[in-house]
């Protein structure tokens, strides 16, 4: 699938690409096919255990989760537009915004942190940089797995998780507050415990495993690029 | 035989998928008993915790917890007689003080305001937390925040208690806190079942050892006999405390595993020998 | 040769008043495991930060006296799930993260993993994903990763704390060894009874500064047991009334009592 196959830059550029061509191109027949393409996306995302968290098992069920995700999270946006605005423009900002919200989904499923930390070491950067941009990436599974841990452990206080908007809001509060509280209070610690992992700064790290870069790829990225200035080019002239 | 004993589990098999966990476990605990689930890493205890919590459904067999069968009840449910303390419990403080965090298990549970003030002030002493009752959970240290969440279960006051591992962390003056809130509420008739690796406080604490296997019972009987003997022990990963090993080394009448007790009857022995 | 030099160290947290070292002198040598005891809060946590150079470098704060290092420290802290990279797939590459960080050549790090994984019994698990692991199946893969970089001062904080009996006793078989290859070990622990086999020599911090440095016999002492600080043993026989000098361990004991 994609993430085990394609390297990480190669992810990165068609994440972006995608949502800067359905701007770019004109509505909706750009924001539908890149929407489209977003949305095929999500159902191959590979084996990152993050966002799918159905373990190893192959096949399309961690993309049909990966794609109920992405759909779901941009359902509120093309309600919120019905109410703003009339159906043509709606179904235009829709189209871009599917894109997006997809795209983005696909990406944290199917960008692997590891395999993004050994390309861009291999590309020169620092392994603190690449660190940082990659723990923000995977901090969505640690999160996820903690609020499972305090959704359960708020139940076995006896927190219901039904009941009126007042009661709900009020269950909200004892599930969200303590996964930030617990979560920012972490951070020192973290930042303390990386320290202990040798990630000083001024070393070069070693990469373990460097995701191979073919060439077919590295053109991919710089045709992905020229696709969008070029479109680009095509609407502002 | 008591019609409906605080926890009662029969014949239960359970896996995590496809990686088995518990095999056929039957056993009960009596009001006021006081159980240590024992056993390496891995051979199955937490899974014990969640399925008695309410957070697992058994494939096979039931897990009674008085008259209700788990399969029945949404963990919420239980809470009512059921107060579970996981690993990491500390993870679930968020109100702005430990006195309002504790009282939201009896608020939750819909008992009246006067009630849920009585129990968690209850809870608050039995652990000695009163002095930080009105400390932010974050300002302590981690050491008090597993107390006040301990403190959050006593403050159900249910019939049986489940801890998972209640004195990671805790210092001996923090460990005999909890030992004294534990046998306390075991007088008072509640049921105790406390997985721990930490054999000098199950000496102190606990009355019954469960100590399973790879997912089955190994042995169930009285802890005290059971931690002096290291030929029993061994074979199941287990180590005899430091003074269930002085009893059996000393030939102590009574072999006691209590630190009090070897103390003392150390003392009646030394009394009767004749001097060097 | 000293692994540690500590004179007259005391260190304040960020805008705290009370010093959370006071005048702390302390030397470890290479080959000998020193233990620190005391109560909660009696600074031994801090003193590892210091000593790791992670306080006041990392946390913020001040410190004064002085610190002397001979070695690369390494230090595993009371909640090894923080020191987990988050990042690796496998067993294997969690362990080989430190290294792979410190920019070693690929053999060499293939070299001091294996190593370390074959030390903390930890072979069968290499290809698990850390995430699925156990409580103490974590703490000794961190244990692992720490060891696998390699360094001559080794720290560790409550490092049995989720360990049952049989991993904690290989744990303490390993530190043993550690100090025979030549390394520093300073550790706090509340696992006295375990001490006497272990440590060279036991170090009781009270408040932030240094009640008494001693070999383990000190954790056999009145006052030790006083303080809720003797071992079991040695508890037992100070609160049954009998004489003094009080039995460390049970084999002591059994030689008492004979």
């Amino acid at each position: 699938m994609t993430g085990g196959r394609l390297h990480p830059f190669t992810l990165l550029a068609i994440a972006g690409a995608l949502p800067a061509l359905a701007w770019i191109l004109p509505a909706p027949a750009g924001g539908a096919w890149t929407a489209t393409v977003a949305l095929v996306l999500t159902l191959t995302p590979g084996a990152s255990p993050g966002l799918t968290s159905t373990g190893s098992s192959p096949g399309w069920r961690p993309g049909l989760v990966v794609l109920r995700t992405a759909v779901l999270t941009a359902a509120p946006f093309w309600l919120f537009l019905l109410l703003l605005h009339d159906v043509p423009t709606t179904i235009a900002i829709g189209l871009r915004i599917t894109t997006m919200v997809a795209s983005f989904v696909w990406l944290v499923a199917a960008l692997q942190p590891a395999r993004l930390v050994e390309a861009m070491v291999a590309a020169g950067w620092s392994a603190s940089v690449a660190y940082l941009l990659a723990a923000t990436l995977s901090a969505v599974p640690v999160l996820k797995a903690r609020a499972r841990r305090i959704v359960e452990a708020q139940r076995c206080r006896g927190l219901s998780p039904g009941g009126g908007i007042a009661a709900r809001l009020r269950a909200l509060r004892a599930l969200a507050l303590p996964l930030v509280l617990s979560a920012l209070h972490e951070v020192d610690e973290r930042a303390l415990a990386l320290e202990t992992r040798g990630l000083v700064p001024g070393i070069r790290r070693t990469p373990l495993a460097p995701p191979p870069d073919p060439a077919v790829e590295q053109a991919a990225r710089w045709a992905l690029l020229l696709a969008c200035l070029f479109a680009l080019f095509r609407r502002f002239v | 035989m008591i019609p409906h004993p605080p926890l009662r589990l029969d014949g239960v098999s359970f896996a995590y998928g496809t990686v088995p966990a518990l095999a056929g476990l039957s056993f009960s605990i009596a009001p006021g008993e006081r159980a240590a689930l024992l056993g390496r890493n891995g051979a199955g205890k937490s899974t014990v915790v969640r399925l008695v919590a309410g957070l697992e459904r058994p494939d096979d067999g039931t897990v009674w917890v008085g008259d209700w069968d788990t399969r029945d009840c949404a963990p919420e449910r239980l809470a009512r007689r059921v107060g579970s303390v996981f690993q990491h419990a500390d993870q679930q403080l968020f109100a702005p003080t430990v006195r309002e965090d504790v009282r939201f298990g009896p608020r939750a549970l819909g008992v009246g305001e006067q009630e849920v003030k009585r129990r968690s002030d209850d809870a608050l002493e039995d652990l000695d937390l009163t002095p930080h009752a009105a400390h932010h959970p974050y300002d302590l240290p981690p050491a008090l925040r597993k107390l006040a969440a301990l403190a959050g279960a006593l403050a159900l006051e249910p019939a049986l208690l489940v801890l998972d591992e209640p004195t990671i962390g805790l210092d001996r003056a923090l460990c005999a806190r909890v030992t004294s809130a534990l046998l306390e509420r075991s007088a008072a008739g509640v049921a105790l079942l406390v997985i721990t690796h930490d054999l000098t406080f199950a000496a102190e604490t606990l009355q019954r050892g469960l100590v399973l296997d790879r997912g089955s019972l190994a042995c169930d009987g009285p802890l005290a006999g059971l931690l002096g003997d290291a030929t029993r022990l061994e074979p199941l990963g287990l180590v005899p405390p430091a003074v269930a090993a002085l009893s059996a080394a000393l030939d102590l009448p009574g072999r006691p595993v209590r630190a009090a007790d070897a103390a003392n009857v150390l003392a009646r022995v030394a009394r009767g020998r004749p001097a060097p | 040769m000293r692994s540690l030099t500590l004179e007259s160290a005391s260190f304040w947290y960020p805008a705290t008043e009370a010093p959370a070292l006071r005048e702390v002198s302390l030397e470890v040598a290479q080959g000998e495991v020193v233990a620190l005891v005391g109560a909660l809060g009696a600074g031994a946590s801090t003193l590892l930060l210091v000593a790791a150079d992670l306080a006041p470098r990392v946390t913020g704060g001040r410190l004064t006296g002085s610190v002397a290092r001979g070695d690369r420290s390494g230090i595993v802290l009371p909640t090894p799930w923080t020191q987990a990279s988050g990042m690796a797939f496998t067993v294997w590459d969690e362990v080989a993260f430190g290294p792979a960080n410190l920019g070693w050549p690929t053999h060499e790090i293939a070299r001091q993993v294996d190593r370390a994984l074959e030390q903390l019994e930890l072979v069968p698990l290499a290809s698990r994903d850390p995430a699925t692991l156990s409580g103490g199946e974590l703490q000794r893969v961190i244990i692992a990763s720490i060891l696998a970089m390699d360094p001559g001062l080794v720290l560790f904080d409550e490092p049995a704390a989720e360990l049952d009996a049989e991993a904690a006793r290989a744990l303490w078989r390993l530190i043993r060894l550690q100090a025979k290859e030549g390394k520093a070990v300073l550790l706090a622990t509340s696992a006295l009874d375990a001490l006497p086999d272990v440590a060279d020599r036991v170090v009781w911090l009270e408040d932030g500064a240094v009640r008494a440095i001693g070999t383990p016999e000190l954790l056999a002492d009145v006052a030790a047991c006083d303080a809720g600080l003797g071992t079991s043993v040695a508890s037992v026989w100070w609160a049954s009334g009998l004489p003094g000098p009080y039995p460390l361990t049970v084999a002591h004991a059994l030689q008492r009592w004979r």
